[in-house]
């Protein structure tokens, strides 16, 4: 909760700074890394019902393309909306035909999901197939920190979602649904419906964060928007940062994006490896991610 | 006639590499009851043993199958050792993780000492083909085909017939028995592991010469092995052929059939797991 409130108010100010030459360089960083942490807790509420999700940088991708398309007609805040409606209807007709399903097979369909996603804007002509797609400025390029300020906006809906999720009752619903779906069910916990509107939730979040991504990068080609990268952004930064928390992404997104920007300037294609190295890393070694050592040293200094 | 006879015949020399690769998957998750998201990847390295092999030494693929048979299987035992092994308790979701980071980590290294190029290992009989009353094939498709099936008929005897592939058996079915019953399930695990990724690394060999040598060849492979394991039920090593026969008959009459067909292809493997997974999901409580 602290560490949000700091990080929005950083944020806020962050274009004020007098940064200098770095200035345009630190904006787009932190817009990305905004927009990557604003998934990686759409992620994360999802993994909160138990679930692993390998589709979220499909809707990443999806709020991309509908926001870029729609936003020539209707204006930048209504596609944004839009972006985020096409990823939640997606996700609710995925998860209508697989969140019956449990555990691995629900992982492997939302894999298979987000590489069919990729395949169809590839062959589709309005997408501009693999040639990709320009995509307008945000507010038609009136504001030149508006972009900026959307990320900020998207990150801080994303943090106050999983906030008030987590201190809503439905978290006891999601939580029960984690650590054991049949006892859930027998304590009258409709599962499949808990489990289908937090995946909605989750996806029209990360739709809505594609859009603003579309609008900052200016171009989009089926590669970039619907690679797995995202989808492995999307996740490893919760798990490094800490499952089921909203300060584990925060953070986690943090020193992951900037460790991801450093290593793009460096080593340029290949910069993913960091993502599956961490990742292993912290799943044999710490498993509940950074929180766990705060916690722990809470805890001792406590005792 | 002859086209519907060229497809089937396509589809079926497609289907010896797919449960290969299939097999080596629904051993891991069958036996160790780890989903290997990294299952590919080991096809990957595969696939580069073979091309590395040729381009230095000029060893022949025929020759490689061999070799990185057994590098796989040490990658698979180090794998298991280093890896699976500390999260055989952990939640399920911890060892998709894992493996699914695994995954990223191999295509990546791969991709920064390689780079994204294709390589191809071009053999002076890689673009024989053979001609029977209409139809033709390719003689390494062919040949993939052949070995495949003589590698699978191995694989069911191994666990069919030897006391050693009943232990395989026995763990599979229950994890704690065994071990009271004095097998030593550890080690049929690294066995299980290393078989598996072995498969995976043959088909590589195969694949270096039929399609080629990427970081990312093996990724389509992992897609396609879970495609057919979720048909054939997961874990289910003797639905696995069939499972790869339909859906190789199904690629290939995708491509033949539908107008530009191509990159629809990659949608077939989609669709069975699609319709595998909802059916089961609604068939089972």
């Amino acid at each position: 909760m602290m560490l949000a409130g700091v990080l929005l108010f950083l944020a806020l100010v962050l274009p004020g700074l007098p940064l200098g030459q770095w200035r345009a360089f630190t904006l787009d960083t932190a817009q990305f890394a905004f927009l990557i942490s604003g998934l990686a807790l759409a992620w994360d509420l999802l993994a909160r019902t138990g679930q692993l999700s390998l589709a979220h940088g499909a809707f990443f991708g999806l709020g991309a393309y509908a926001a870029a398309l729609s936003a020539p007609a209707l204006g930048t805040i209504p596609a944004l909306l839009i972006g985020g409606a096409v990823a939640a209807f997606s996700s609710l007709l995925l998860g209508l035909a697989t969140l019956r399903l449990q555990g691995m097979y629900f992982a492997i369909a939302t894999l298979a999901f987000s590489e069919v996603m990729r395949t169809l804007v590839l062959k589709a002509q309005f997408t501009g197939g693999s040639i990709g797609l320009p995509v307008q400025p945000a507010f038609g390029g009136a504001y030149p920190l508006g972009g900026y300020y959307l990320a900020v906006a998207v990150l801080a809906i994303c943090t106050a979602a999983s906030l008030l999720l987590s201190r809503s009752r439905f978290h006891y619903a999601m939580t029960a649904t984690r650590q054991g779906e049949a006892v859930a069910r027998v304590l009258g916990v409709p599962v499949v419906r808990v489990k289908l509107l937090t995946f909605t939730i989750s996806a029209f979040l990360a739709g809505l964060a594609g859009g603003v991504y579309a609008m900052k990068t200016l171009f989009l080609s089926p590669y970039d928007a619907f690679g797995l990268g995202r989808a492995v952004e999307a996740l490893v930064i919760p798990i490094f940062g800490g499952l089921y928390t909203t300060t584990g992404p925060l953070l986690g997104g943090l020193i992951i994006v900037s460790l991801e920007t450093w290593l793009r300037l460096r080593i340029g294609e290949g910069y993913l490896v960091v993502y599956g190295v961490v990742l292993v890393l912290t799943i044999l070694f710490l498993p509940k991610g950074l929180m766990s050592l705060f916690a722990r040293r809470k805890g001792a200094r406590h005792a | 006639m002859d086209l519907l006879l060229q497809t089937l015949i396509n589809g079926i020399l497609a289907a010896g590499i797919y449960a290969l690769v299939a097999s080596g998957l629904a051993l891991a998750v069958g036996v160790v009851g780890i989903v290997n998201f990294a299952h590919g990847e080991f096809s990957m390295i595969g696939a580069f043993v073979s091309y590395l092999l040729f381009v230095g030494a000029g060893i022949d693929p025929i020759l490689s199958l061999g070799l990185a048979a057994i590098v796989l299987f040490l990658v698979g035992a180090i794998t298991y050792y280093g890896l699976i092994r500390p999260v055989l308790a952990a939640p399920e979701l911890n060892q998709m993780l894992l493996t699914f980071g695994l995954s990223v980590a191999l295509q990546n290294i791969a991709l920064l000492m390689f780079g994204a190029d294709t390589r191809v290992v071009s053999t002076s009989y890689q673009g024989a083909t053979i001609t029977l009353g209409g139809v033709s094939f390719g003689v390494p498709p062919f040949a993939a085909f052949v070995l495949s099936v003589g590698l699978l008929g191995a694989l069911y005897w191994f666990l069919g017939k030897t006391r050693l592939g009943f232990a395989v058996r026995a763990v599979a079915q229950n994890r704690l028995a065994p071990g009271l019953l004095g097998i030593e399930t550890q080690q049929i695990y690294l066995l299980a592991f290393g078989l598996s990724a072995a498969l995976a690394g043959i088909a590589g060999v195969m694949l270096s010469v039929m399609l080629y040598a990427s970081p990312t060849v093996g990724f389509a492979y992992t897609l396609k092995a879970f495609a057919i394991i979720v048909m054939a039920g997961l874990g289910n090593l003797r639905g696995v052929v069939p499972a790869a026969i339909v859906l190789a008959l199904a690629e290939a009459f995708v491509s033949t059939y539908v107008p530009g067909g191509g990159g629809w292809v990659e949608a077939v493997f989609f669709l069975v797991i699609f319709v595998a997974l909802t059916w089961r999901s609604w068939r089972l409580p």
